[in-house]
């Protein structure tokens, strides 16, 4: 039988990223509290799992610099070692190590050994360095021993072959141990049978039962007589559980040349069934086979096929092909492992969710069933009881859609774990002292949301310790304390998730901001903006109050990117913040991106949901407040701003019902910082909508974002904000 | 008529690979994430013919509950096998004084876990 594993990798790698995580976090936490007993087991106990189940998954360069990092914490654990801060680090090292080795794996890429080799080296260094006089530490890489320690020779090919008879005199005297543990003599006896003609003189059929056995304190032995074409192993292998609780001895008796003889033929005094032992495995690679017989060590071996050219190599020596056609076909074959990256995707849902579910569609079906019964025999008289039941079909669809959505909901801990590390390294890096408080880790959010907020909330956290919080001494000379504090939160507000990330460093500097601004042509000299406006300056593009681009930060992504990815969400991004006390961001996000929270609008017939997060204000305009301006097309003085509108009724070529702007709606929107006003024919109200996507289905459509399906059954359109604006500038370019 | 195996380890990776193995040889399967939730199966009401459990595990290690499985009247003699990744010896001895009727040294292939299986499994 054979049973095909690989399907589980991917709950393989997924785990193994918990477990690193919980490395780690451990690590961080053991520099605080060295010689915390629990905390190390349980970094232990992480490392130790995913070199266990690499192994399973045959991922032995995992496995063996797990290894490693197992015999450094089991070090740890035994006081043998200190936890100081170069170990930690080291381990620390290691633990991204290990995180390249499984995505290398993951991928089926080869690891980056210009990182792994040194770490792989200093690991050892470590190992041995501790292991100096203690025991033998080349043992138990998980490779070099056999892959299970049963049956040894059931798992080798049998080399022989015609199998040649031998014949064995075993004697066993088990201790009553033996069968404290479970194992019954009859077992061994019939293992025996199963590799040959066993003669013995006890009736294995008949044996007493293993309580009897146990609470014999002189309990039978066993001379038996084994005729086998088994190697002598096999048999051994047999005894492999009892034989330290046992006498035990296996005397080879007489050695027959045997040829393809059935051994059943032979007289028995008990039936046989000769176990087969042709194996339809893989012969072994040559170099395994010649270490196996002594002719070379694994070093030579490994050395050897270090020297092995690589298929590209020898193509370009060959002149078969050229070094860029190699490496085009190089980058093919990398481009399509990311793609298998993609497919892989799981989630792993709390059965208690999965079984809330369940119910929820039981009732469902009870309503549904309810309903159709009602429907069959109806009068009108009946009214009340299928507004009842159509109000208890709208309770049980809203429960389950916010049990649906719940399955994609992970708490956001798994985002902000890797937080730590990197303040860690930022406060070393900087020279600085820093604090991270963590809170509400439990909230829950959408996978893919808690996906894509990792880089933007990194940023935010970069920014902080280089930026936000101030050296240690200008700290002291301000009256705080020398350690800064960095704070990130989530909590639920509303539909929305809330996180902020918060320092108690210098807050926002309002005149360098505006000079900066001002320099980089971003606004006049002579604006007036409020604070507010000007916090908002730094999300600008091009806009950056770094003086010089230091290690950690200001690598050419700006605020502006983190804003965009926050408005890609849906979501929107704050700033508070007082000079000398700090600055804290704040990101507000939709929970999941399949709903949104919308304002349905109409034009003419024609139902259109602007997305809520995008409004900044409704307003009727003022006879004549809509005026052309020359090459921007038409425009609204909009508090000072002049801010580009588009008629949607021109915009999409429906018959509207006003065309005069004054007698219609204007609703404000923004994104990214851009204003547009949409004119519409009337506001209808807020609902939730499922987004469909429109270029799944059909195909894209400049200002739509998709399509829902209203209450009425029919479809409405979701207006892109982003499109919109540039459907105003395109529309001015042709009006112009 | 499928023997009951109870299947103790706190990786949902290898229980899962296990329980899979297990289910597909016709063996019927109960799970347990450390030592102490196998116990309060134990206690519960599973009468597995087999145990296999990981020795590295919160709460209640596999030492452990190999102890307190010796010590259930009802499964005194019920065969007991430890998942160990290291050949070390030591582990071995460990369990086998504690009462464990053999082990299945990691990694090990599907086939070679149940061979393991058959060799201990009363009939």
């Amino acid at each position: 039988m054979s049973v095909d594993l690989s399907k589980f990798q991917s709950a393989f790698f997924e785990e193994s990223a918990e477990h690193i995580a919980t490395m780690e976090e451990g690590l961080l936490q053991l520099e605080q509290q060295p010689g915390d007993l629990d905390l190390l087991n349980r970094i232990f106990r992480a490392a130790h799992s995913i070199k266990g189940n690499a192994g399973m998954f045959g991922f032995t360069a995992v496995g063996e610099f797990t290894h490693k990092m197992e015999n450094i914490l089991d070090a740890l654990r035994n006081d043998r070692r200190q936890a100081d801060k170069p170990l930690i680090d080291l381990l620390l090292e290691a633990t991204d190590g290990v995180k390249g080795l499984l995505e290398a794996a993951q991928t089926n890429a080869a690891p980056d050994e210009t990182i792994v080799g040194p770490l792989r080296e200093r690991l050892q260094a470590c190992v041995t360095g501790e292991a100096s006089g203690a025991r033998s530490e080349a043992r138990g890489t998980g490779q070099d021993n056999p892959p299970a320690g049963l049956s040894p020779g059931a798992s080798r090919p049998s080399s022989c072959p015609a199998p040649s008879l031998r014949r064995y005199a075993i004697h066993w005297a088990p201790t009553p141990a033996v069968f404290a543990r479970g194992i019954h003599p009859s077992q061994i006896l019939r293992e025996l049978r199963d590799l040959g003609a066993l003669t013995s003189t006890a009736d294995i059929e008949h044996l007493p039962t293993i309580e009897a056995l146990a609470a014999d304190t002189n309990p039978p032995s066993f001379t038996v007589t084994l005729e086998t074409a088994h190697a002598r192993q096999e048999v051994e292998a047999v005894f492999l559980f009892v034989q330290d609780d046992s006498e035990l001895t296996i005397t080879e008796v007489e050695a027959k040349a045997e040829v393809e003889k059935n051994p059943d033929r032979r007289l028995s005094p008990l039936p046989s069934t000769s176990a087969s032992t042709s194996e339809n495995r893989p012969p072994k690679p040559l170099g395994e086979i010649l270490i196996e017989e002594g002719v070379i060590s694994p070093d030579a071996l490994h050395q050897a096929l270090s020297q092995q050219k690589r298929l590209g190599e020898i193509l370009v020596e060959q002149n078969a092909a050229t070094p860029q056609e190699i490496t085009q076909a190089l980058e093919k074959q990398q481009r399509a492992a990311p793609a298998k990256k993609a497919e892989a995707s799981s989630i792993r849902v709390d059965t208690d969710k999965i079984d809330k579910l369940i119910n929820l569609v039981g009732e469902l079906v009870i309503t549904q069933s309810m309903l159709s019964d009602l429907g069959a025999r109806f009068a009108m008289d009946k009214l009340p009881v299928l507004q009842e039941r159509i109000t208890q079909l709208e309770r049980n669809t809203r429960e389950i859609q916010e049990r649906v959505m719940a399955v994609r909901m992970m708490p956001i801990g798994n985002a902000f774990s890797r937080f730590p590390r990197l303040v860690r390294d930022l406060a070393s890096k900087n020279g600085k002292q820093i604090h991270l408080v963590l809170s509400g880790e439990e909230t829950e959010l959408d996978k893919t949301v808690i996906e894509s907020i990792g880089d933007p909330l990194t940023h935010l956290v970069r920014n902080s310790a280089d930026h936000g919080l101030e050296p240690p001494a200008d700290r002291l000379a301000a009256g705080k304390p020398e350690q800064g504090t960095i704070t990130m939160n989530a909590f639920h507000e509303g539909g929305n998730i809330c996180i902020t990330v918060g320092d108690d460093g210098r807050g926002l500097n309002r005149d360098k901001i505006l000079a900066k601004a001002v320099k980089n042509g971003l606004i006049g000299e002579h604006d007036k903006l409020g604070d507010d406006q000007i916090w908002q300056l730094i999300f600008r593009p091009g806009f950056s109050t770094a003086e010089a681009i230091t290690d950690v930060s200001g690598r050419g992504v700006g605020m502006d990117v983190v804003k965009r990815n926050i408005e890609g969400l849906g979501g929107k991004i704050m700033i508070k913040t007082a000079a000398g006390q700090g600055t804290t961001f704040t990101l507000k996000l939709p929970l999941t991106l399949a709903i949104i929270e919308g304002l349905t609008v109409r034009v003419g017939p024609e139902i259109y949901i602007v997305p809520l997060v995008s409004i900044v204000e409704s307003l009727k305009p003022a006879p004549g407040a809509v005026k052309t301006v020359v090459g921007r097309g038409e425009t609204l003085n909009f508090r000072g701003r002049y801010v580009p509108v588009v008629r949607l009724y021109r915009a999409f070529s429906v018959q509207p019902e006003y065309t005069d702007p004054s007698k219609g709606i204007l609703v404000i929107l923004e994104t990214e910082g851009e204003q547009v006003a949409v004119m519409v024919d009337e506001l209808m109200g807020q609902q939730q909508v499922v987004i469909k996507s429109l270029e799944r289905n059909f195909r894209k459509v400049d200002g739509v974002a998709g399509a829902t399906i209203l209450g009425d059954g029919t479809v409405g359109f979701i207006l892109d904000v982003r499109g919109l604006i540039e459907l105003a500038r395109h529309g001015t370019a042709v009006a112009a | 008529m499928g023997k009951q195996i109870l299947i103790v380890d706190d990786s949902a990776t290898m229980r899962q690979m296990v329980s899979f193995t297990l289910t597909s040889a016709g063996f019927e399967v109960v799970e347990a994430g450390d030592g102490q939730e196998a116990v309060g199966k134990l206690t519960g009401g599973a009468k597995p013919n087999l145990v296999i459990t990981d020795l590295n595990m919160p709460h209640m290690d596999g030492i452990s509950l190999i102890k307190a499985v010796r010590a259930m009247p009802p499964f005194k003699f019920t065969p007991v096998l430890m998942l160990t990744t290291e050949s070390d010896e030591g582990k071995k001895k460990e369990g086998q004084a504690a009462g464990a009727t053999g082990w299945i040294v990691k990694p090990f292939n599907p086939e070679q876990m149940l061979k393991v299986i058959a060799k201990v499994l009363p009939s």
